[in-house]
């Protein structure tokens, strides 16, 4: 067999990815190979990819200071014409997903994007995997006849791949990319909203049943009392802008997996819905008794949140 | 002037998915709708031309029966539609979808800018618009919060996973465009009067050249179980006294909040 090929911007998801090639190498074995970003003459990231089960780490070369990292497409595309990988898994970042997208229309293959399980066919010949689709309201199993089988693959799907003691593998540059067509002028880094949200042990969420951005300090004082982050639904950051579009939690925003997690107001449309499935516990303050976020919490508090809320925050003080 | 395409998919309205506990996804009674993304890619179309001229057509490929769903696209502003329709078209995977487009626009259209919405609100495989440029063989720049021309340069801000990147490429070019770009206007009675008077040019399968085998498979298609088997209470002090304890007792919050 041919091979399991990963790549993924965020390292720590590469050694997630790491570990499921390692996974679906034991049924449908092949060498697992390991692209990684240029990292002029340190091979520090690549001994321990191999450390942790890569058989060969490819770097992309260098890229200008201006050069966007699509430029290697070709490079990656041709390498594949030859090497002939099995199967091929890129972490779903944003410019992840683009990348697998572009490879898999230049290999002429399928592709299974944001898949959620993955696993060997009964034959061992091929890949089952399951993605969402209709905002996360349905599952589709899919298949992928051409090859090689692609997928772009969520964090956190898996966990890191373990140091083995003693492994060996290639390491082994690619040739200088061409040109990039599309040129970086800037960049702007987000403030760590998003991140801190995605580790959130508690997660407070606002949505269209706070009715004025000043009520928005009575979800503060609850945060703060439970050391809980807020984020919010689409309409609150992209219609009123009272929480920056980093904060939204949904299929298109960010997906979120707290211990607890409280909607304030919140409906739940499924795309919202869809990004807080992973949450242990899920409870939501609504006054329509029909919100159909009830139906997928654990705790369904039907009431006025502007009461709700003073409660929780008093009992929450008295506690303390 | 930029000549520029936006493409839209009429899409199942996810709405019409009943919540039930049946495991099966029974579509045969839903609405369909304009993918919510697309109206931002209609929109941000829209928006050029008006600030620098051009023209702008819409494009889709799907059933024949999906009329109702080029009116919609064209009472949005475009000029004039591409309506590539087959009964075997719906149901298609990204790949098969993303081929016959660029079939399309390399036989009939002449363009500058191609503009789709960052995925479609039914499969969300967000794959067509990168796809589509890479079998044109044009520069492509995916979630896009904001677009500038300057003659054949263009300008755009992109997000990236850890913030917002600045770019500059050459026309023609591809772009996929997030729902925060802009906020897609409302047609009126007039536009949709307007809608029904401008030419839709309808490509059918014989007059495609390509191979459009599908490169994935659905093997089954069922509803997501995401019920949870809630406990109701009340906003009375008691049910939120017996929640927070519940909570506390299960070490999800602490007992001496810090």
């Amino acid at each position: 067999m041919a091979g399991i090929w990963i790549f993924a911007e965020d390292y720590e998801h590469n050694l997630e990815l790491i570990q499921g090639g390692k996974e679906l190498a034991q049924k449908l074995a092949g060498k697992i190979v390991v692209i990684l970003p240029y990292n002029s003459g340190n091979d520090e990231k690549a001994h321990d990819c191999i450390a942790r089960g890569a058989d060969e780490v490819l770097y992309l070369p260098p890229l200008t200071e201006d050069g966007d990292f699509m430029a290697c497409i070709p490079l990656i595309v041709a390498e594949a014409l030859q090497e002939k990988p099995d199967i091929f898994l890129i972490g779903s970042s944003l410019r992840g997903k683009e990348l697998a997208a572009r490879i898999a229309a230049r290999l002429n293959t399928g592709l299974c994007s944001d898949c959620i399980s993955l696993k060997p066919s009964n034959d061992n010949q091929s890949l089952i995997m399951e993605r969402l689709i209709f905002g996360g309201a349905a599952v589709q199993r899919v298949a992928i006849p051409t090859r090689p089988q692609m997928a772009t693959i969520p964090p956190r799907l898996f966990f890191p791949a373990a140091v083995q003691e003693g492994r060996t593998g290639n390491i082994r540059e690619l040739p200088p990319a061409p040109p990039s067509k599309v040129k970086i002028l800037g960049k702007k880094t987000r403030t760590h909203e998003s991140a801190a949200l995605t580790e959130a042990r508690i997660l407070l969420c606002a949505g269209r049943g706070v009715e004025k951005e000043e009520d928005l300090s009575l979800v503060r004082e609850l945060a703060d009392l439970l050391g809980a982050e807020i984020g919010c639904t689409r309409p609150i950051s992209d219609e009123m802008h009272w929480l920056p579009e980093e904060c939204c939690i949904g299929l298109s925003g960010i997906q979120v997996k707290p211990e607890l997690y409280i909607g304030i107001g919140v409906s739940g449309q499924i795309q919202h819905i869809t990004g807080i499935r992973d949450a242990r516990i899920i409870c939501s303050i609504n006054n329509d008794e029909n919100a159909p976020i009830f139906a997928v919490s654990d705790y369904a508090i039907q009431g006025d949140l502007y009461k709700v809320l003073p409660l929780m925050i008093e009992g929450l003080k008295k506690s303390k | 002037m930029p000549r520029i395409i936006a493409c839209y998919k009429w899409v199942v309205d996810e709405a019409y998915i009943r919540t039930d506990s049946s495991p099966e996804l029974d579509l045969e009674y839903a609405d369909k709708k304009m993918s919510d993304y697309d109206r931002n890619a209609i929109e941000a179309a829209m928006q050029l031309h008006e600030k620098y001229g051009g023209s702008v057509a819409a494009i889709t490929v799907g059933h024949p029966d999906d009329t109702k769903g080029v009116k919609d696209a064209l009472s949005r502003g475009p000029e004039k539609a591409y309506f590539i329709n087959d009964p075997s078209f719906e149901n298609l995977e990204p790949a098969q979808t993303a081929a016959i487009l660029a079939d399309v626009v390399t036989a009939k259209t002449e363009y500058d800018l191609i503009i789709c919405g960052e995925g479609s609100s039914d499969l969300y495989a967000q794959q067509v618009g990168p796809r589509l440029a890479e079998l044109l063989d044009i520069p492509c720049v995916t979630m896009v919060s904001k677009i500038e021309l300057a003659g054949e340069q263009l300008i755009a801000e992109r997000k990236v996973d850890d913030g917002i990147e600045t770019v500059s490429l050459s026309l023609p070019a591809l772009l996929t465009v997030l729902p925060d770009i802009n906020s897609p206007r409302i047609p009126g009675l007039r536009d949709t009067l307007a809608a029904s008077k401008k030419p839709v040019i309808e490509i059918v399968k014989d007059e495609l050249s390509g191979d459009f085998t599908p490169c994935l498979q659905v093997l089954a298609s069922f509803k997501a179980n995401m019920e949870r088997n809630g406990q109701k209470l009340s906003d009375e002090a008691a049910d939120i006294a017996l929640l927070l304890d519940t909570l506390q007792s299960k070490g999800i919050i602490a007992r001496g909040v810090k």
